[in-house]
């Protein structure tokens, strides 16, 4: 189908838009007629203008809503009538298909308002229960909730979930030539000859922010390398900048809250390096191509939603406690003193001079703080390769075993031949397969005592109720063994979105999700025990099976 | 500078406010109207002689004045500031930079308005600030009101009752307040507390009366003690002091919004810390002359809010003395009690005469009332001892007239004498300036009255049309002698002075003034506090699909989410779309707005 009108919904910062800019350009080149219309919060709506591909973006004003919501009373009619005109207005829109990139119940009930034949992501059904509607959408809300073992980056979540070509292996984002004229013009004073490095110093929140001195001793180190630094920012981080470039000294310019989003980027292009947190610029400069020194703690993960593209540099904190929960009130974030100034000089001056062996070097060294590069995988799924050798932690382990099982099992991509590792106990994904076997048997027994609507009832309740024993093993196991609870996650969002039907049909649908947990457990105890043999992939397992 | 027509980038700005651009290109520029460019290339301008901005540095004098609204705002715990007169915007620039919340004005003349936008590109701070008229206010609770004084020297009534407006306006919604009245033992205010906890109960708010009245028989038996009066006096203040305290403990047990004591309340410093301590505002109606008793001198500090009877140097002087809030609240009628009544031909023969006075026998009008003993005249009241040539004509020998009585008197009477009491003057007082609550009530009785001028009398009445005001006794004689000639001029007058005071001077709309006064400077305290609203309040204002959503649930339902969602999981079958978007709404609310709530 062709000139399809296609939603996307997107409802969170300005990182994340960039980071739905491939799958744009997928679905572009899929679709070159196609309509893509974008909702957006109206924060964050500037992005959109330099963004390839947008036929249309709509703006919600989330601020406002929230203010409606707060103030209640009268306000409170306010909000419903403009989430109503909102509705009506998408309604008027007549899509054929909605990405929803929001995993929440929120965004789920505001789908289902929508009437749109096909949606992909959370939606919720005429009765208000919540239905996710493709295995990635239903992998990627499985990976939020256990994000520690998550090893995909949300930029191959969103392409996975839209389909079709894969697109670029780039984040997409075309500024101006005006924005470049007003960027030249902005950074008329930096010295010359010297090497321009850009630094933001600010992020969305206080638990994402790297201490304001290590900025400053960095920025310090940099202009004794040869460096000018510019702070890059919105208007918030002014006096945080000024602070911040005065202890800096003369090669430095400030301009935060004086650049749009065009310029910024324009400034960013013009930069060799940034040196950022998990921020919104930084995913505009890996959209730029400009290298990005990236620092990850809190709550923020390099696999995640590191910067998309290759050869960036990214040191994370990785403390015991990490990853925070985005709800968490940290009271002490020593996880932000972990990633030293001295290291991120050093690895600022190593990325820009492209020596990977001083970066190889650092990664060697002792502690928490991991460093990594950014790429691509065989399959073309970004990965953060970690810096300076030495055996991979069990959670690197664990993580590298479930994206295997994942694009084994949800994009028919290989498993590797061989085994990871030692270390890990496979006992629990042992008992996630043997349990899945006894579901997948009853599920068949049932399909076969119920088709033709005859079967024996007392043997049909009996094999209900086998099946519900087997489901509450399945919860057991994952309440007391953390390493296996992915499987089991996505097995209850997998269940929770089968399609209504007759039993027989039920109990078939039943078969084919015990089967998935089968091989995906089995995957797993099998490239945790380095003496196995990896199956191809899910499919062709299925083909032999 | 000569203004020009609008500039293109005001009107591209302000076509998201339609009703503001229509009615300022409806509107002719002001006369008088002189523009200049400073030497540093600002703009600053007069009107009608009044100076708008400051002559030479407005932006700079503009940030003085942001400087001052963002405290009030600030101490107000304010989200937004409604400031009533837009100027030449140069207060307004200084303030958006300077207050990171909602940013409403209100300019009652769209002809300076035009002004404005023809002399100065203000596209910036159009798109920062939300422009609404009088006529439409609205979403302005939680704000606190600032007017810009300059423009109050220009527009006059018109400024202050824009201000007044968008005063009632921060207060909408308010309702259901915790408020205790509390009387003073004896005296003119007494009623007008009754009156006012009445009109506070009918506007909707929780109000409860404290009628120290029941203490007074006590009060006056402290003189069985046979003390000396300065010893008397002294355990007459403790007896007071002991009230007061007794005021502070019911405020602490009853969970007060508010205080609201009337002149003569016996409250001390002691116990208004004490009331403050307990979580509750205080304010005094001062229904007195204040240059005829000082105690309140020793009070004002204490109070949150004074309301006064007089305007001019009055506020200044109640502010020296520490008061923090000073406002205008002149005295009021109230209709049910102050109104015409048909007499029967009995009551006419008891309480009816030509010309009449039911007051107290102050020295004024012990003087001025001899002049009118050549008429069919009646006197009542009390204090009119040691009088004798009015003997003839005191009515009752000389006791205190109840209420209801005397509305009967101005009714049966032709013409009803209405003269301030002075203790120091013979007749009317040159300075006069408070109308008392008699020239109210009286012509809510739909009676006829002569009143001695009073310099608020204007504010209040259309002297000459409404009720008819002298100069002095003389020219009170004179109108006596003339509108008992005229019955149909009186009944017109009676009339028209009867429809303004329930158009505007009721003690509901005193008391509905008093709380958006105080609620205007204390918004963010009211906001909270303030009746939530109910399914019944929503159902007003909502139509459609929602508002037949509404019909399931009884009016008194609090209008919350919590309350619109939890019929949901009861019900069967697909949701409708009212209850979808409240789950939603929920939902948002859940996950965004969970961390604003603590």
């Amino acid at each position: 189908m062709t000139g399809q009108k296609i939603l996307i919904v997107n409802l969170t910062r300005l990182g994340d838009l960039l980071q739905t800019s491939p799958t744009i350009a997928s679905l572009r080149e899929s679709d070159p007629a196609a309509e893509i219309t974008l909702l957006v919060d109206k924060n964050f709506s500037e992005v959109c203008a330099g963004i390839p591909g947008v036929s249309r973006t709509i703006e919600t004003d989330l601020d406002e809503l929230g203010k409606c919501v707060l103030d209640g009373g009268r306000e409170l009619l306010r909000a419903f009538e403009s989430a109503r005109a909102l509705v009506e207005e998408l309604r008027e829109g007549r899509f054929d298909l909605a990405l929803n990139y929001s995993s929440s119940r929120m965004s789920a009930v505001f789908m289902g308002l929508l009437r749109i034949p096909e949606v992909r992501g959370w939606c919720a059904t005429p009765e208000g229960q919540r239905q996710i509607s493709h295995p990635w959408s239903r992998l990627f809300a499985t990976l939020c909730l256990n994000r520690e073992m998550s090893d995909l980056n949300l930029v191959d979540h969103y392409r996975s979930i839209a389909g079709g070509n894969p697109g670029p292996q780039a984040l997409l984002f075309e500024t101006t030539t005006e924005a470049r004229e007003r960027a030249r013009s902005l950074l008329g004073g930096v010295s010359q000859g010297r090497r321009l490095v850009a630094m933001q110093l600010g992020a969305s929140r206080e638990n994402r922010m790297w201490p304001r001195e290590s900025f400053a001793q960095v920025g310090r180190d940099l202009q004794e390398t040869n460096c000018h630094v510019v702070l890059v920012g919105g208007g918030r981080e002014r006096e945080l900048a000024s602070a911040v470039r005065a202890e800096i000294g003369e090669h430095s310019t400030d301009l935060c809250g004086r650049t749009d989003i065009a310029t910024l980027a324009a400034v960013l292009e013009r930069s060799q390096l940034l040196v950022t947190g998990d921020t919104g610029p930084m995913h505009l400069a890996a959209a730029v191509g400009t290298p990005i020194v990236g620092l990850f703690f809190g709550p923020a993960l390099p696999y995640d939603t590191g910067p998309y593209g290759v050869d960036h540099v990214l040191l994370h904190a990785a403390v015991e406690c990490a990853p925070c929960a985005h709800s968490v009130t940290c009271l002490d974030a020593f996880c932000r003193r972990e990633i030293t100034p001295e290291r991120v000089s050093i690895a600022a001056r190593a990325r820009l001079a492209g020596d990977w062996a001083t970066l190889d070097e650092l990664g060697s060294q002792p502690g928490s703080v991991r460093l990594f590069r950014t790429g691509f995988d065989s399959n073309g799924y970004f990965e953060c390769r970690r810096l300076g050798g030495g055996p991979p932690p069990t959670e690197e382990v664990l993580r590298r075993a479930y994206r295997a099982v994942w694009l084994a099992s949800l994009s028919d991509r290989p498993l590797p031949r061989e085994g990871f590792a030692d270390g890990v106990d496979t006992t629990p994904f042992a008992s996630i397969v043997s349990m899945a076997r006894r579901g997948l048997e009853t599920a068949g027994r049932l399909e076969t005592a119920t088709r033709g609507g005859d079967g024996d009832l007392a043997e049909i309740q009996a094999l209900g109720r086998t099946l519900a024993e087997v489901d509450a093993n399945l919860a057991h196991v994952a309440s007391v063994e953390p390493t296996v609870r992915p499987l089991t996650q996505l097995f209850r969002f997998e269940q929770e979105s089968l399609a209504p039907g007759s039993v027989a049909a039920l109990a078939r649908a039943h078969r084919g999700i015990y089967g998935q947990l089968e091989f995906q457990a089995n995957a797993m105890a099998a490239m945790l025990s380095p003496a196995n043999v990896m199956e191809d992939s899910y499919a062709s397992a299925n083909q032999r099976g | 500078m000569i203004p020009g027509p609008i500039l293109d980038a005001n009107v591209s700005a302000l076509e998201r406010a339609p009703r503001v651009l229509a009615a300022v290109r409806a509107s002719a520029l002001p006369a008088d109207v002189d523009v200049w460019t400073t030497s540093q290339g600002e703009v600053s301008g007069r009107v009608g002689g009044v100076t708008l901005h400051h002559a030479e540095e407005p932006s700079r004098d503009a940030r003085r004045w942001a400087a001052e609204a963002v405290d009030r705002a600030t101490s107000a715990n304010a989200t937004r500031i409604t400031v009533v007169g837009f100027a030449l915007g140069h207060h307004l620039e200084a303030l958006v930079r300077a207050f990171d919340g909602d940013v409403v004005v209100v300019e009652p003349d769209a002809g300076l308005l035009r002004l404005a936008l023809s002399t100065r590109d203000l596209s910036d701070l159009l798109a920062r600030v939300e422009i609404q008229t009088e006529q439409d206010l609205v979403g302005l609770e939680n704000s606190c009101v600032v007017p810009y004084a300059p423009l109050r020297l220009l527009g006059g009534d018109a400024y202050a009752a824009a201000v007044k407006q968008c005063e009632l306006a921060a207060s909408r919604g308010v309702e259901g307040l915790r408020v205790l009245v509390v009387t003073p033992m004896y005296g003119g205010s007494h009623p007008i507390a009754l009156q006012s906890h009445r009109a506070l109960c009918r506007l909707g708010h929780d109000a409860e009366l404290l009628d120290l009245a029941d203490f007074l028989p006590s009060y006056q038996k402290l003189g069985l003690f046979g003390a000396r009066p300065s010893r008397r006096r002294v355990t007459e203040s403790l007896f007071s002091e002991a009230l007061a305290d007794g005021v502070a403990a019911r405020v602490e047990e009853g969970g007060f919004d508010l205080v609201l004591a009337l002149a003569q309340a016996p409250l001390g410093g002691n116990a208004l810390e004490a009331i403050r301590r307990a979580g509750a505002l205080s304010a005094l109606w001062f229904v007195e002359d204040r240059r005829l008793f000082s105690y309140w001198r020793e009070v004002a500090q204490h109070y949150d809010h004074v309301f006064t009877i007089q305007q001019g140097e009055c506020a200044a002087e109640f502010r020296s003395a520490g008061a923090r809030e000073v406002d205008y609240l002149p005295c009021a009628a109230a209709p049910d009690v102050h109104r015409p009544l048909a007499l029967r031909a009995e009551e006419r023969r008891v309480f009816g005469s030509d010309v009449s006075f039911v007051g107290a026998g102050y020295r004024n009008r012990r003087q001025s009332f001899r002049r009118f003993l050549d008429m069919d005249f009646r006197l009542w009241g009390s204090d009119w001892e040691r009088a004798p040539e009015f003997d003839r004509v005191l009515q009752r020998g000389g006791t205190r007239v109840s209420t209801e009585d005397s509305v009967r008197i101005w009714n049966a009477s032709k013409v009803n004498l209405n003269l301030h009491s002075s203790t120091y003057c013979d007749g009317v007082e040159p300075r006069g300036d408070f109308v008392n609550p008699r020239t109210f009530e009286i012509a809510a009785s739909g009676a006829f009255q002569v009143v001695d001028r009073r310099s608020l009398l204007a504010s209040a009445f259309d002297v000459g049309s409404e009720v008819v005001a002298v100069d002095s006794v003389s020219e009170m004689r004179e109108a006596t002698r003339r509108y008992l000639d005229e019955p149909e001029e009186r009944a017109r007058i009676a009339e028209a002075g009867r429809a303004r005071v329930l158009r505007e001077h009721t003690y509901d709309h005193r008391m509905e003034s008093l709380v958006a006064q105080i609620v205007a400077r204390h918004p963010a305290r009211f906001s909270h506090g303030a009746r939530p609203w109910t399914v019944g309040d929503a159902r007003k204002e909502a139509s459609g699909a929602v508002a037949d959503y509404l019909a399931r649930f009884d009016d008194a339902t609090p209008f919350t989410l919590a309350e619109m969602v939890r019929p949901i999981p009861d019900a069967e079958g697909p949701l409708s779309e009212p209850e979808a978007l409240f789950v939603f709404l929920q939902q948002f609310d859940d996950l965004y707005l969970s961390e604003y709530r603590r």
